[in-house]
Protein backbone atom coordinates (compact mmCIF):
# COMPACT_ATOMS: atom_id res chain seq x y z
CA UNK A 1 0.00 0.00 0.00
CA UNK A 2 1.64 3.23 -1.12
CA UNK A 3 1.21 5.65 2.16
CA UNK A 4 2.98 8.31 0.83
CA UNK A 5 2.30 11.22 -1.48
CA UNK A 6 3.55 10.54 -4.99
CA UNK A 7 5.10 13.47 -6.88
CA UNK A 8 3.44 14.21 -10.40
CA UNK A 9 4.43 17.15 -12.72
CA UNK A 10 1.93 20.19 -12.90
CA UNK A 11 0.32 19.68 -16.30
CA UNK A 12 0.99 22.40 -18.61
CA UNK A 13 -0.96 23.19 -21.79
CA UNK A 14 1.64 22.74 -25.14
CA UNK A 15 4.27 22.17 -23.31
CA UNK A 16 6.05 18.50 -24.18
CA UNK A 17 5.61 15.94 -21.48
CA UNK A 18 8.23 15.97 -18.83
CA UNK A 19 7.83 12.34 -18.27
CA UNK A 20 7.59 9.29 -20.94
CA UNK A 21 4.30 6.62 -21.02
CA UNK A 22 4.26 4.49 -17.62
CA UNK A 23 5.40 0.80 -16.99
CA UNK A 24 2.24 -1.53 -16.20
CA UNK A 25 3.93 -5.12 -15.12
CA UNK A 26 1.06 -7.40 -16.05
CA UNK A 27 0.44 -11.03 -14.96
CA UNK A 28 -2.87 -12.49 -16.21
CA UNK A 29 -4.17 -15.81 -16.97
CA UNK A 30 -0.64 -17.37 -16.59
CA UNK A 31 1.08 -14.81 -18.48
CA UNK A 32 3.75 -11.39 -17.25
CA UNK A 33 4.17 -9.01 -19.87
CA UNK A 34 5.07 -5.41 -19.63
CA UNK A 35 2.75 -2.24 -21.34
CA UNK A 36 3.75 0.97 -21.85
CA UNK A 37 1.17 3.35 -21.47
CA UNK A 38 -0.22 7.17 -21.48
CA UNK A 39 -3.24 7.35 -19.21
CA UNK A 40 -5.50 10.62 -20.80
CA UNK A 41 -6.82 10.90 -17.41
CA UNK A 42 -10.11 12.78 -17.59
CA UNK A 43 -11.83 12.54 -14.71
CA UNK A 44 -12.08 9.82 -12.12
CA UNK A 45 -11.49 6.58 -13.73
CA UNK A 46 -7.98 7.68 -13.85
CA UNK A 47 -7.73 7.27 -10.12
CA UNK A 48 -8.39 3.98 -10.70
CA UNK A 49 -5.95 3.41 -13.78
CA UNK A 50 -3.25 5.20 -11.24
CA UNK A 51 -3.98 2.65 -8.60
CA UNK A 52 -3.69 0.17 -11.69
CA UNK A 53 -0.08 1.46 -12.52
CA UNK A 54 0.88 1.97 -8.61
CA UNK A 55 -0.02 -1.58 -7.97
CA UNK A 56 1.83 -3.66 -10.14
CA UNK A 57 5.31 -4.87 -10.39
CA UNK A 58 7.89 -2.45 -10.72
CA UNK A 59 6.06 1.00 -9.84
CA UNK A 60 5.03 -1.39 -7.11
CA UNK A 61 8.41 -1.63 -5.73
CA UNK A 62 9.85 1.85 -6.30
CA UNK A 63 6.90 2.84 -4.56
CA UNK A 64 5.98 5.68 -7.70
CA UNK A 65 5.20 5.44 -11.06
CA UNK A 66 7.76 4.22 -13.11
CA UNK A 67 8.52 6.38 -16.76
CA UNK A 68 9.81 5.74 -19.92
CA UNK A 69 11.88 9.09 -20.92
CA UNK A 70 9.42 11.51 -22.96
CA UNK A 71 8.97 10.04 -26.49
CA UNK A 72 9.84 6.49 -26.19
CA UNK A 73 7.27 4.62 -27.89
CA UNK A 74 3.99 4.02 -26.14
CA UNK A 75 2.03 0.43 -26.54
CA UNK A 76 -1.47 1.74 -25.10
CA UNK A 77 -3.27 4.36 -25.30
CA UNK A 78 -5.96 4.36 -21.95
CA UNK A 79 -8.59 7.35 -22.30
CA UNK A 80 -10.15 7.33 -18.96
CA UNK A 81 -12.75 10.06 -17.82
CA UNK A 82 -15.43 12.24 -19.41
CA UNK A 83 -14.64 13.80 -22.77
CA UNK A 84 -16.26 16.77 -23.20
CA UNK A 85 -16.84 18.01 -26.52
CA UNK A 86 -14.59 20.88 -26.34
CA UNK A 87 -11.88 18.19 -25.26
CA UNK A 88 -12.33 15.99 -28.14
CA UNK A 89 -10.07 17.95 -30.48
CA UNK A 90 -6.73 17.78 -28.11
CA UNK A 91 -7.60 13.56 -27.60
CA UNK A 92 -7.82 13.42 -30.94
CA UNK A 93 -4.74 15.19 -31.93
CA UNK A 94 -2.51 13.33 -28.88
CA UNK A 95 -3.61 9.62 -30.15
CA UNK A 96 -2.31 11.52 -33.94
CA UNK A 97 0.69 12.32 -32.80
CA UNK A 98 1.65 8.35 -31.31
CA UNK A 99 3.14 6.25 -34.06
CA UNK A 100 1.17 3.26 -34.98
CA UNK A 101 0.29 0.61 -34.12
CA UNK A 102 -0.64 2.33 -30.53
CA UNK A 103 -3.65 0.33 -29.07
CA UNK A 104 -6.93 2.41 -27.77
CA UNK A 105 -8.63 1.11 -24.36
CA UNK A 106 -11.68 3.31 -23.47
CA UNK A 107 -11.98 3.33 -19.64
CA UNK A 108 -15.53 3.47 -17.97
CA UNK A 109 -18.71 4.13 -18.87
CA UNK A 110 -18.34 7.64 -19.80
CA UNK A 111 -14.94 6.93 -22.55
CA UNK A 112 -16.96 3.84 -23.43
CA UNK A 113 -20.62 5.74 -24.09
CA UNK A 114 -20.53 9.13 -22.50
CA UNK A 115 -21.87 6.74 -19.32
CA UNK A 116 -24.07 8.85 -17.04
CA UNK A 117 -23.86 12.03 -19.33
CA UNK A 118 -25.07 10.12 -22.19
CA UNK A 119 -27.74 12.86 -22.76
CA UNK A 120 -25.42 15.72 -21.75
CA UNK A 121 -25.33 19.11 -24.52
CA UNK A 122 -21.52 18.96 -23.63
CA UNK A 123 -20.36 15.37 -23.35
CA UNK A 124 -18.94 13.45 -26.42
CA UNK A 125 -20.63 9.93 -26.37
CA UNK A 126 -18.36 7.54 -26.26
CA UNK A 127 -14.59 8.44 -27.17
CA UNK A 128 -14.88 6.18 -29.83
CA UNK A 129 -16.63 8.89 -31.55
CA UNK A 130 -13.49 10.79 -32.32
CA UNK A 131 -10.63 7.51 -32.38
CA UNK A 132 -10.69 3.97 -33.04
CA UNK A 133 -10.81 2.11 -29.87
CA UNK A 134 -9.47 -1.24 -29.41
CA UNK A 135 -10.90 -2.17 -26.09
CA UNK A 136 -13.74 -1.32 -23.83
CA UNK A 137 -13.30 -1.57 -19.99
CA UNK A 138 -17.07 -1.75 -18.67
CA UNK A 139 -17.08 0.53 -15.08
CA UNK A 140 -17.67 3.11 -13.47
CA UNK A 141 -15.39 3.67 -12.29
CA UNK A 142 -13.84 -0.17 -13.46
CA UNK A 143 -11.64 -1.76 -10.96
CA UNK A 144 -7.78 -1.61 -11.20
CA UNK A 145 -8.07 -5.47 -11.75
CA UNK A 146 -10.71 -4.86 -15.09
CA UNK A 147 -7.81 -2.61 -16.64
CA UNK A 148 -5.32 -5.88 -16.49
CA UNK A 149 -7.70 -8.07 -18.24
CA UNK A 150 -8.86 -5.54 -20.56
CA UNK A 151 -4.77 -5.75 -21.64
CA UNK A 152 -4.76 -8.92 -21.72
CA UNK A 153 -6.70 -8.36 -24.88
CA UNK A 154 -4.03 -7.09 -26.39
CA UNK A 155 -1.24 -9.46 -26.50
CA UNK A 156 2.71 -8.56 -26.79
CA UNK A 157 3.42 -7.85 -30.24
CA UNK A 158 0.67 -5.23 -30.18
CA UNK A 159 -1.88 -7.54 -32.35
CA UNK A 160 -5.27 -7.96 -31.47
CA UNK A 161 -6.43 -11.95 -31.12
CA UNK B 1 -13.71 -13.75 -4.36
CA UNK B 2 -10.37 -15.18 -3.49
CA UNK B 3 -7.49 -14.64 -0.47
CA UNK B 4 -5.54 -13.01 -2.65
CA UNK B 5 -8.11 -10.71 -3.96
CA UNK B 6 -10.80 -10.05 -0.98
CA UNK B 7 -14.04 -8.14 -2.56
CA UNK B 8 -16.85 -6.53 -0.50
CA UNK B 9 -19.77 -8.46 -0.67
CA UNK B 10 -21.72 -6.14 -2.36
CA UNK B 11 -19.14 -5.29 -4.50
CA UNK B 12 -20.38 -4.05 -7.71
CA UNK B 13 -18.88 -5.75 -10.88
CA UNK B 14 -21.73 -6.91 -12.81
CA UNK B 15 -25.35 -7.74 -12.50
CA UNK B 16 -26.80 -10.99 -12.80
CA UNK B 17 -30.51 -11.91 -13.66
CA UNK B 18 -32.20 -15.22 -11.93
CA UNK B 19 -34.89 -15.37 -14.78
CA UNK B 20 -37.12 -17.68 -13.10
CA UNK B 21 -38.08 -14.85 -10.39
CA UNK B 22 -38.60 -11.75 -13.37
CA UNK B 23 -42.49 -11.18 -13.93
CA UNK B 24 -41.49 -8.01 -16.73
CA UNK B 25 -42.84 -5.31 -14.84
CA UNK B 26 -40.34 -3.66 -16.15
CA UNK B 27 -39.76 -1.36 -13.22
CA UNK B 28 -36.15 -1.68 -13.51
CA UNK B 29 -36.35 -0.69 -17.41
CA UNK B 30 -38.54 2.89 -16.28
CA UNK B 31 -36.39 3.35 -13.18
CA UNK B 32 -32.85 3.17 -14.87
CA UNK B 33 -31.60 6.44 -15.13
CA UNK B 34 -29.28 5.51 -18.11
CA UNK B 35 -31.46 3.75 -19.84
CA UNK B 36 -29.44 0.81 -20.65
CA UNK B 37 -31.44 -1.97 -19.69
CA UNK B 38 -34.06 -3.12 -22.24
CA UNK B 39 -36.77 -5.76 -22.30
CA UNK B 40 -38.78 -7.10 -25.31
CA UNK B 41 -42.10 -9.23 -23.87
CA UNK B 42 -45.35 -10.46 -24.72
CA UNK B 43 -48.47 -12.05 -22.86
CA UNK B 44 -50.23 -15.59 -23.14
CA UNK B 45 -53.21 -16.73 -22.13
CA UNK B 46 -53.61 -19.97 -20.15
CA UNK B 47 -56.78 -21.98 -20.45
CA UNK B 48 -58.91 -22.08 -16.97
CA UNK B 49 -57.59 -25.47 -15.27
CA UNK B 50 -58.53 -27.17 -11.51
CA UNK B 51 -56.67 -23.76 -9.72
CA UNK B 52 -57.53 -21.44 -11.73
CA UNK B 53 -61.93 -20.66 -12.43
CA UNK B 54 -60.97 -18.22 -15.14
CA UNK B 55 -58.57 -17.90 -17.85
CA UNK B 56 -55.68 -15.70 -17.26
CA UNK B 57 -52.83 -13.61 -18.67
CA UNK B 58 -49.05 -14.64 -17.92
CA UNK B 59 -45.97 -12.11 -19.44
CA UNK B 60 -43.23 -13.94 -20.94
CA UNK B 61 -40.06 -12.45 -21.46
CA UNK B 62 -38.28 -12.74 -24.50
CA UNK B 63 -35.23 -10.33 -24.70
CA UNK B 64 -33.32 -8.98 -21.56
CA UNK B 65 -30.26 -7.08 -22.26
CA UNK B 66 -28.47 -4.75 -20.12
CA UNK B 67 -25.84 -2.37 -22.24
CA UNK B 68 -22.95 -2.23 -19.17
CA UNK B 69 -20.62 0.31 -21.74
CA UNK B 70 -23.90 2.89 -20.62
CA UNK B 71 -24.36 1.25 -16.75
CA UNK B 72 -22.78 3.47 -14.24
CA UNK B 73 -23.69 1.19 -11.68
CA UNK B 74 -25.84 2.73 -9.37
CA UNK B 75 -27.77 -0.25 -8.21
CA UNK B 76 -31.17 1.21 -8.76
CA UNK B 77 -32.76 -1.61 -10.73
CA UNK B 78 -31.40 -4.38 -7.96
CA UNK B 79 -33.05 -2.12 -5.21
CA UNK B 80 -36.24 -1.47 -7.39
CA UNK B 81 -36.88 -5.17 -8.40
CA UNK B 82 -40.07 -6.07 -6.51
CA UNK B 83 -39.15 -10.09 -7.10
CA UNK B 84 -35.42 -9.89 -6.30
CA UNK B 85 -34.70 -11.05 -9.94
CA UNK B 86 -31.47 -8.85 -10.04
CA UNK B 87 -28.20 -9.24 -8.36
CA UNK B 88 -24.66 -7.72 -7.90
CA UNK B 89 -21.64 -10.01 -8.65
CA UNK B 90 -18.03 -8.82 -7.68
CA UNK B 91 -16.57 -10.11 -11.18
CA UNK B 92 -15.41 -7.21 -12.88
CA UNK B 93 -13.35 -8.52 -15.84
CA UNK B 94 -15.39 -8.68 -18.80
CA UNK B 95 -14.03 -5.93 -20.75
CA UNK B 96 -14.97 -6.40 -24.34
CA UNK B 97 -13.19 -5.70 -27.90
CA UNK B 98 -16.30 -3.86 -28.94
CA UNK B 99 -19.18 -1.27 -28.01
CA UNK B 100 -21.75 -4.35 -28.45
CA UNK B 101 -19.69 -6.87 -27.01
CA UNK B 102 -20.77 -5.14 -23.77
CA UNK B 103 -24.37 -5.69 -24.24
CA UNK B 104 -25.52 -8.43 -22.17
CA UNK B 105 -28.26 -10.54 -23.10
CA UNK B 106 -30.58 -12.81 -21.45
CA UNK B 107 -28.40 -16.27 -21.04
CA UNK B 108 -25.10 -13.59 -20.20
CA UNK B 109 -27.20 -11.96 -17.83
CA UNK B 110 -28.45 -15.20 -16.78
CA UNK B 111 -24.69 -16.51 -16.68
CA UNK B 112 -23.20 -14.75 -13.86
CA UNK B 113 -26.02 -15.64 -11.34
CA UNK B 114 -23.87 -18.55 -9.39
CA UNK B 115 -20.99 -15.81 -9.42
CA UNK B 116 -23.35 -14.13 -6.81
CA UNK B 117 -22.23 -14.48 -3.25
CA UNK B 118 -24.47 -15.56 -0.35
CA UNK B 119 -25.29 -12.62 1.43
CA UNK B 120 -22.70 -11.89 4.45
CA UNK B 121 -23.48 -13.23 7.70
CA UNK B 122 -25.34 -11.10 10.24
CA UNK B 123 -22.87 -9.22 12.70
CA UNK B 124 -21.68 -11.62 15.53
CA UNK B 125 -23.72 -9.78 18.33
CA UNK B 126 -26.52 -9.17 16.95
CA UNK B 127 -30.42 -10.37 18.17
CA UNK B 128 -32.20 -11.27 15.93
CA UNK B 129 -35.80 -12.43 17.11
CA UNK B 130 -37.18 -15.70 15.61
CA UNK B 131 -39.81 -14.69 13.61
CA UNK B 132 -41.90 -17.69 14.03
CA UNK B 133 -43.79 -19.26 10.98
CA UNK B 134 -45.92 -17.66 8.72
CA UNK B 135 -49.52 -16.34 9.82
CA UNK B 136 -51.72 -17.07 7.27
CA UNK B 137 -52.95 -14.20 5.28
CA UNK B 138 -56.45 -15.91 3.66
CA UNK B 139 -55.37 -14.96 0.37
CA UNK B 140 -54.51 -17.86 -1.97
CA UNK C 1 -33.37 32.28 13.52
CA UNK C 2 -30.59 34.07 11.94
CA UNK C 3 -30.11 37.52 13.15
CA UNK C 4 -27.76 38.08 9.88
CA UNK C 5 -30.79 37.13 7.46
CA UNK C 6 -33.33 39.10 9.75
CA UNK C 7 -31.08 42.01 9.35
CA UNK C 8 -31.30 41.85 5.35
CA UNK C 9 -35.10 41.03 5.31
CA UNK C 10 -35.96 44.36 7.56
CA UNK C 11 -33.79 46.35 5.35
CA UNK C 12 -34.98 45.92 2.06
CA UNK C 13 -38.84 46.70 1.03
CA UNK C 14 -40.62 43.73 -0.04
CA UNK C 15 -37.92 40.94 1.43
CA UNK C 16 -39.55 37.52 2.65
CA UNK C 17 -37.31 35.42 5.04
CA UNK C 18 -37.57 31.38 4.40
CA UNK C 19 -36.25 28.90 6.29
CA UNK C 20 -35.83 25.28 4.94
CA UNK C 21 -32.63 22.87 4.81
CA UNK C 22 -29.46 24.61 5.49
CA UNK C 23 -29.15 28.37 5.64
CA UNK C 24 -32.26 30.97 5.61
CA UNK C 25 -33.60 32.18 2.44
CA UNK C 26 -33.81 35.95 2.16
CA UNK C 27 -35.83 36.63 -0.95
CA UNK C 28 -36.24 40.55 -2.48
CA UNK C 29 -37.59 41.62 -5.64
CA UNK C 30 -35.58 41.68 -8.40
CA UNK C 31 -35.33 45.79 -8.46
CA UNK C 32 -33.83 45.35 -5.17
CA UNK C 33 -31.11 43.33 -5.65
CA UNK C 34 -28.35 45.53 -5.46
CA UNK C 35 -30.11 46.20 -2.38
CA UNK C 36 -30.24 43.34 -0.85
CA UNK C 37 -26.44 42.52 -1.50
CA UNK C 38 -25.58 45.29 0.09
CA UNK C 39 -28.02 45.01 3.35
CA UNK C 40 -26.08 41.47 3.85
CA UNK C 41 -22.33 42.80 3.49
CA UNK C 42 -23.45 46.01 5.55
CA UNK C 43 -24.80 43.27 8.08
CA UNK C 44 -21.44 41.77 8.53
CA UNK C 45 -22.18 38.85 5.11
CA UNK C 46 -18.70 39.95 3.77
CA UNK C 47 -17.48 36.57 2.55
CA UNK C 48 -19.09 36.06 -1.38
CA UNK C 49 -19.17 32.01 -2.15
CA UNK C 50 -20.99 31.21 -4.96
CA UNK C 51 -23.42 33.13 -7.41
CA UNK C 52 -25.45 30.58 -9.38
CA UNK C 53 -29.20 30.00 -10.56
CA UNK C 54 -31.85 27.77 -10.87
CA UNK C 55 -34.65 27.52 -13.49
CA UNK C 56 -38.06 27.90 -11.38
CA UNK C 57 -40.24 27.42 -14.35
CA UNK C 58 -42.87 29.26 -14.44
CA UNK C 59 -41.69 32.00 -12.56
CA UNK C 60 -38.69 32.50 -14.02
CA UNK C 61 -34.89 31.48 -12.94
CA UNK C 62 -34.06 32.28 -9.67
CA UNK C 63 -30.52 33.44 -8.78
CA UNK C 64 -29.38 32.58 -5.86
CA UNK C 65 -26.19 34.01 -3.92
CA UNK C 66 -24.29 32.40 -0.68
CA UNK C 67 -23.08 34.78 1.46
CA UNK C 68 -21.03 34.18 4.87
CA UNK C 69 -19.71 36.02 7.95
CA UNK C 70 -15.84 36.25 8.42
CA UNK C 71 -15.09 32.54 10.35
CA UNK C 72 -18.49 31.30 8.73
CA UNK C 73 -20.06 31.93 11.93
CA UNK C 74 -23.26 32.80 10.09
CA UNK C 75 -24.63 32.21 6.68
CA UNK C 76 -27.47 33.38 4.37
CA UNK C 77 -29.01 32.80 0.66
CA UNK C 78 -30.28 35.89 -1.05
CA UNK C 79 -32.40 35.20 -3.82
CA UNK C 80 -34.45 37.00 -6.37
CA UNK C 81 -36.55 35.31 -9.70
CA UNK C 82 -35.81 36.79 -13.10
CA UNK C 83 -38.77 36.27 -15.12
CA UNK C 84 -38.42 34.42 -18.35
CA UNK C 85 -40.35 37.83 -20.61
CA UNK C 86 -37.18 39.92 -18.82
CA UNK C 87 -33.94 38.05 -18.39
CA UNK C 88 -31.88 41.32 -17.14
CA UNK C 89 -30.60 41.54 -13.25
CA UNK C 90 -28.03 44.18 -12.04
CA UNK C 91 -25.09 42.87 -11.90
CA UNK C 92 -23.38 41.93 -7.72
CA UNK C 93 -19.76 43.03 -8.82
CA UNK C 94 -20.84 46.69 -7.60
CA UNK C 95 -21.17 45.03 -4.24
CA UNK C 96 -19.21 41.85 -4.31
CA UNK C 97 -16.33 42.02 -6.98
CA UNK C 98 -16.00 37.76 -6.37
CA UNK C 99 -18.66 37.61 -8.14
CA UNK C 100 -17.56 38.67 -11.43
CA UNK C 101 -16.47 35.28 -12.62
CA UNK C 102 -19.95 33.50 -11.04
CA UNK C 103 -22.11 35.91 -13.04
CA UNK C 104 -19.93 34.81 -16.45
CA UNK C 105 -20.75 31.44 -15.93
CA UNK C 106 -24.31 31.92 -14.62
CA UNK C 107 -24.87 34.19 -18.15
CA UNK C 108 -23.80 31.13 -20.19
CA UNK C 109 -25.64 28.97 -18.58
CA UNK C 110 -28.78 30.25 -18.25
CA UNK C 111 -28.95 33.33 -20.37
CA UNK C 112 -29.16 35.86 -18.22
CA UNK C 113 -27.48 38.99 -18.79
CA UNK C 114 -25.89 40.67 -15.60
CA UNK C 115 -26.21 44.36 -16.05
CA UNK C 116 -23.30 46.00 -15.36
CA UNK C 117 -20.67 43.24 -16.17
CA UNK C 118 -18.73 43.63 -18.98
CA UNK C 119 -17.06 40.40 -19.04
CA UNK C 120 -19.48 38.13 -19.36
CA UNK C 121 -17.66 36.40 -21.98
CA UNK C 122 -18.07 32.46 -23.12
CA UNK C 123 -16.00 30.09 -20.54
CA UNK C 124 -16.81 26.60 -21.13
CA UNK C 125 -18.95 25.86 -23.63
CA UNK C 126 -18.38 25.49 -27.74
CA UNK C 127 -19.49 28.43 -30.10
CA UNK C 128 -21.99 26.63 -31.63
CA UNK C 129 -24.60 25.20 -28.85
CA UNK C 130 -26.44 28.01 -29.88
CA UNK C 131 -28.93 28.36 -26.29
CA UNK C 132 -28.39 28.36 -22.48
CA UNK C 133 -28.32 24.54 -21.95
CA UNK C 134 -29.20 24.57 -18.18
CA UNK C 135 -32.89 26.10 -18.42
CA UNK C 136 -35.48 23.53 -18.59
CA UNK C 137 -36.42 24.29 -22.45
CA UNK C 138 -33.51 23.06 -23.87
CA UNK C 139 -34.16 19.76 -25.61
CA UNK C 140 -31.47 17.43 -24.69
CA UNK C 141 -30.74 16.14 -28.37
CA UNK C 142 -30.28 12.45 -27.12
CA UNK C 143 -33.51 12.13 -25.15
CA UNK C 144 -35.62 13.21 -27.81
CA UNK C 145 -33.72 11.65 -30.67
CA UNK C 146 -33.62 7.78 -28.59
CA UNK C 147 -36.99 6.05 -27.71
CA UNK C 148 -37.30 5.05 -23.99
CA UNK C 149 -37.31 1.64 -23.56
CA UNK C 150 -39.37 1.82 -20.37
CA UNK C 151 -42.37 2.82 -23.20
CA UNK C 152 -42.89 -1.03 -23.62
CA UNK C 153 -45.29 -2.97 -22.01
CA UNK C 154 -45.99 -6.76 -22.43
CA UNK C 155 -49.27 -6.36 -23.53
CA UNK C 156 -47.97 -4.62 -26.92
CA UNK C 157 -47.44 -7.88 -28.15
CA UNK C 158 -43.90 -7.24 -29.11
CA UNK C 159 -45.47 -4.35 -31.79
CA UNK C 160 -45.51 -0.73 -31.46
CA UNK C 161 -46.03 0.88 -27.88
CA UNK C 162 -50.02 1.69 -27.36
CA UNK C 163 -49.14 4.00 -24.65
CA UNK C 164 -47.05 7.10 -25.12
CA UNK C 165 -45.56 7.23 -21.78
CA UNK C 166 -42.57 10.03 -21.05
CA UNK C 167 -39.48 9.35 -19.22
CA UNK C 168 -38.89 10.71 -15.88
CA UNK C 169 -37.12 14.49 -16.42
CA UNK C 170 -38.33 14.62 -19.73
CA UNK C 171 -40.84 17.87 -20.43
CA UNK C 172 -44.17 16.13 -22.14
CA UNK C 173 -43.48 19.31 -25.04
CA UNK C 174 -40.66 17.68 -26.18
CA UNK C 175 -40.57 16.36 -29.81
CA UNK C 176 -40.63 12.39 -29.82
CA UNK C 177 -38.42 9.91 -31.22
CA UNK C 178 -38.90 9.39 -34.67
CA UNK C 179 -41.15 11.94 -35.13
Amino acid sequence: MLNRPVSLPTPRVGQPPERGPIRLDLSWGGRDWTVWMVDVGLACCSVEVMAAALGSGASREAGELVHADPGAPVDVLVVSGTCTDVLAPAVRRLWKSLPAPTRVVSFGACSNTGGPYWDSYSVTKGIDQVLPVDVYVPGCPPRPQALLQALSLIDDAGAMP
Amino acid sequence: MSAADPRASRARGVIALLEQNCTVCMLCVRECPDWCIEIDSHTVTLPADETHRRPRTEAVLDRFAIDFGLCMYCGICVEVCPFDALHWSPVAEYAATSSAGLVHERDRLSSWEPTVPAPPALDLHAVVDDPGPRRATGRS
Amino acid sequence: MSTLASAVAAAVAGATMHEGFGPVTVDVPRERWRDGLAAAQTAGATFFDLLTAYDDAPAGLAVVVHLATPHLRDHLLVRTVVPDAIRELDTATGVYRGAAWHERETHEMFGIDFVGNARLDPLLLGADLGAAPLRKDFVLAARAARAWPGEKDPSDQGGRPRRRTVPPGVPTDWPEAGS
